[in-house]
């Protein structure tokens, strides 16, 4: 069966020519602009590699990049992200892991037996006898590494070049667009680098209508936004906008950023440097919440809105956040069902006209109750909820089956802090925002001079607030770099007092005494 | 017999080792954690290849010791003998190294590119004039040689002391937390850091600080076999893990952490050059470290005072410390 969605109420698929890949020399059908992963989900392909040391199967999971589980060999490369990649007619992917292959390796024994055998250490602690040590040795050397060495010599020309600026706004999602925007409305010239081909980082999946006021876009669904925002920087002749560029590193003391675009490598020379880089999904503890078809809500939402392929049939949600309730709502929408949405809290997590809109549509939800396992040996085939007591433990005896072929995790998020963590910006663990964050000022200026972090990697809120941290952050920087005048040291106070309304209200609570715990004088 | 080591790389954890078999009271103090210094951040290249007879037999003997404390504490360091190649441009050069070090005893070949192409196939023949090979160099893994140095000195009764820095205040006397602690002797094996130690107490020493910077690429199936290093600075090897490992050989001058960008640049070209075949891979991570090395390119090594020099082993530590912490710990119970 075709996993493809053709009619949706809200989005429209405009798919590409036909092609066929060749997946372990299997022919497959796929359309032009589809990444290699999701053209074979949307096959039926269920498990893209196996783990390094149990072998047990791994999935397609998070659909940007992140997670490693579809690395494949890629006509004759190695270790590619296949999500990333987009399907050419022709092209040969072979899965890296498992003997024959991923779907069918011999080696998923493991499972079972390896930890009886070969405690995890063992090849430090075991076999220290000089005879059989070297011989374990080697034949641990061939069980190891990812990808066979690249058969040919890789023929992109690598490439080389300089960009200087004044200010290196990194990640295109709202807050860099935002931060992009507003610095360069005052003249500063502004880079922007996203290492996705598109702008609007995870707006671009959200086809649901923002809250708020007329002035914060309210009204306005999410991947409009995205659009609205992008066309304001293309009017900006000083905003330079470089997509599928990966920032990797950024050296002396934020002096110089080390970026790849493809095949080439660009040595950014930045005066100022804004991190919007967002957030990475939250995973929960439970039994086999590594199977193929445990997903987080990104990547079931990638999966449907942005290429229109259906995650599966019947889902699980676990956790009634925003994300997840319109995340359940979404499925909803393009025909998938929803067999429950399961909260460990006593109540729902986000706002009630979303959990009010799942409840109209029938969907069951079960709050103090959280997932136990998933059911299924290469692939979710159902999970078992149960009740939670007081102290969070399960109840006995409470245990539901719940019939679903895919289970979605949507348990919030935590910032991707990486960058901002290597240049050398003091961090703190706040469990208000969410995870390892900078210490800021109310500027969002770190504790590196010039550098600076605004959306969801200083703190996990939502799009909005992100626009209006992205701004902060920007004109702060504009104005110490000389630009915009009184004007622009007007809209800055502005800016920061509207970001200060905005979490006034009983929502922004937590996020006001997390920020009060890595606050930063300026 | 009481004796303080500064310093818990393998040097110091080596020393503190031998001398607890000997029966001597040892503390080790590091002063950040086990593997922050070169010992934690080093390729693991293992070789005899010196121009010296000292160095050789050190080194030999080194090698012999890693198999018996292997055996001994119950640990494997991951040592793989998969050959040590050393590329120059200068074959003359290399040819009088390679005589030099035969006239020692050492089993090293002198080959031509061709010859080193059956030993690796994916090496680019006109990126070097000659090679040395020896068959017996290895690739360890720095960090089980740390933690199983640790947990042999641990199961003799050294006490380890990690976060914990030790001024030397004199030749016998460490300052712990403000305390001042009595010693019989204090073993200089601070790595990068020795220098500091001896310049305050006004022990003359030629020891200068090397940084050197190092990456990892993704994982691929193992078919680099042995640790090659060119006469141009580059330096790569395949780990236990599949990773690429390689570096450039480094500069006297900064003492600081920081990695750069020109380095990798630097590094891809070179490799690049030497390995077509590694273009297009992706490098996972960069880092870099330090050591201290002497003119001579011998260790500072023996007493000066009451303190004993285990230091300057400049980028050959993991192929000299251990046969110097065992002569070390012999003088010292000696003395």
């Amino acid at each position: 069966m075709d996993g493809r969605l053709v009619d949706h109420p809200i989005l429209k698929f405009e798919r590409g020519k036909e092609v066929t890949i060749y997946f372990n020399g299997k022919p497959i059908k796929a359309y032009e602009g589809e990444t290699v992963a999701a053209a074979l989900y949307a096959a039926g392909v269920r498990i893209f590699s196996r783990s390094f040391r149990w072998h047990r199967p791994r999935g397609f999971f998070c659909a940007i990049g992140k997670c490693s589980a579809c690395m494949m060999e890629v006509d004759g490369i190695p270790n590619v992200r296949t999500c990333k990649v987009y399907v050419r007619d022709g092209m040969q992917v072979r899965t890296q892991t498992g003997y024959p292959n991923a779907e069918k390796d011999i080696f998923a024994l493991a499972d079972k037996l390896i930890d009886r055998f070969y405690p995890h250490g063992s090849h430090y602690t075991k076999f220290t006898n000089p005879l059989i040590r070297d011989f374990v040795l080697s034949q641990l050397r061939k069980m190891t590494g990812f990808g066979k060495p690249p058969k040919a010599v890789y023929e992109g020309k690598a490439k080389h070049e300089e960009i200087s600026c004044d200010i290196l706004v990194v990640g295109g999602g709202p807050a860099g667009m935002s931060a992009a925007i507003n610095a360069g409305k005052y003249g500063a010239k502004v880079l922007l680098v996203d290492e996705n081909p598109f702008l609007g980082g995870q707006l671009v999946k959200q086809t649901h209508r923002f809250f708020g006021s007329a002035k914060h876009k309210a009204g306005t669904r999410g991947i409009r936004i995205a659009k609205i925002l992008e066309e304001e920087l293309q009017k900006i002749p000083n905003v330079m906008v470089l997509k599928e560029t990966k920032v990797f590193g950024i050296y002396n003391g934020g002096k110089e950023v080390g970026a790849v675009q493809k095949d080439k490598l660009l040595r950014i020379k930045p005066k100022k440097i804004i991190i919007a880089t967002g957030a990475y999904e939250r995973t929960l503890v439970f039994e086999n919440n590594d199977l193929p078809g445990v997903y987080g809500a990104g990547g079931v939402q990638t999966l449907m809105n942005v290429y229109g392929i259906y995650p599966g049939t019947r889902g699980l949600i676990v956790g009634s956040g925003n994300v997840g309730l319109i995340l359940s709502y979404q499925l909803m929408q393009a025909g998938v069902k929803v067999a429950a949405v399961v909260e460990a809290m006593p109540r729902i997590g986000g706002y009630f006209v979303h959990a009010a809109k799942i409840r109209r549509l029938g969907i069951p939800i079960y709050v103090r109750h959280t997932v136990l396992r998933a059911l299924g040996k290469n692939k979710v085939e159902g999970a078992v909820i149960a009740e939670l007591d007081e102290k969070w433990n399960p109840i006995k005896g409470s245990e539901k089956k719940i019939d679903c072929d895919f289970i979605c995790v949507a348990v919030g998020l935590s910032p991707a802090h990486e960058l901002l963590y290597q240049a050398g910006c003091k961090m703190k663990f706040v469990p208000e925002l969410g995870g390892l964050v900078p210490l800021r000022t109310i500027y969002n200026e770190t504790s590196v001079t010039g550098i600076y972090a605004a959306g969801d990697v200083a703190g996990i809120e939502e799009a909005t607030a992100a626009i209006m941290s992205g701004r902060i952050a920007s004109i702060h920087a504009t104005v110490a770099l000389g630009y915009g005048g009184e004007e622009a040291k007007k809209e800055l106070e502005e800016a920061v007092k509207d970001l200060q309304e905005f979490r006034a209200g009983p929502f922004g609570e937590k996020i006001v005494s997390g920020i009060a715990k890595c606050m930063l004088s300026s | 017999m009481k004796v303080a080591v500064i310093g818990g790389g393998i040097s110091g954890l080596g020393v503190a080792y031998f001398l607890a078999k000997l029966g001597a009271e040892v503390e080790v103090f590091e002063q950040k954690y086990l593997l922050y210094g070169a010992s934690g951040r080093n390729s693991g290249g293992i070789t005899a290849q010196f121009m010296d007879k000292e160095l050789i037999e050190m080194a030999l003997r080194t090698m012999k010791l890693y198999e018996k404390l292997q055996s001994e504490i119950k640990f494997n360091f991951l040592l793989r003998k998969g050959g040590y190649l050393k590329l120059s441009d200068n074959p003359r050069e290399l040819e009088k190294e390679v005589e030099y070090q035969k006239s020692a005893g050492l089993k090293v070949k002198f080959l031509s590119p061709e010859d080193v192409k059956e030993i690796f196939p994916d090496i680019n023949t006109n990126a070097f004039k000659a090679a040395s090979y020896f068959k017996d160099g290895a690739v360890i893994f720095p960090w089980p040689v740390i933690w199983g140095l640790a947990k042999g000195c641990r199961e003799l009764g050294v006490k380890i002391y990690d976060w914990t820095p030790a001024e030397v205040v004199s030749e016998t006397e460490v300052k712990v937390k403000n305390e001042v602690k009595k010693y019989d002797v204090i073993v200089n094996a601070a790595g990068a850091w020795s220098a500091e130690i001896n310049n305050k107490l006004g022990i003359k020493n030629d020891l200068r600080v090397v940084k050197e910077e190092i990456c990892v690429t993704e994982s691929l199936r193992p078919y680099i076999d042995p640790y090659i290093i060119h006469s141009n600075g580059l330096y790569l090897s395949q780990s236990m893990r599949g990773e690429i490992v390689g570096g450039i050989v480094g500069k006297a001058g900064e003492k600081s952490l920081d990695s750069s960008l020109d380095f990798l640049v630097k590094y891809a070209k070179l490799a690049t050059k030497l390995v077509p075949k590694l273009r297009g891979l992706s490098i996972l991570r960069q880092w870099s470290g330090v050591y201290d090395e002497t003119k001579n390119g011998k260790p500072n090594f023996g007493f000066t005072g009451k303190v004993f020099q285990l230091n300057g082993f400049g980028k050959n530590g993991m192929s000299l410390a251990l046969a110097y912490a065992e002569k070390a710990s012999k003088e010292i119970m000696k003395s």
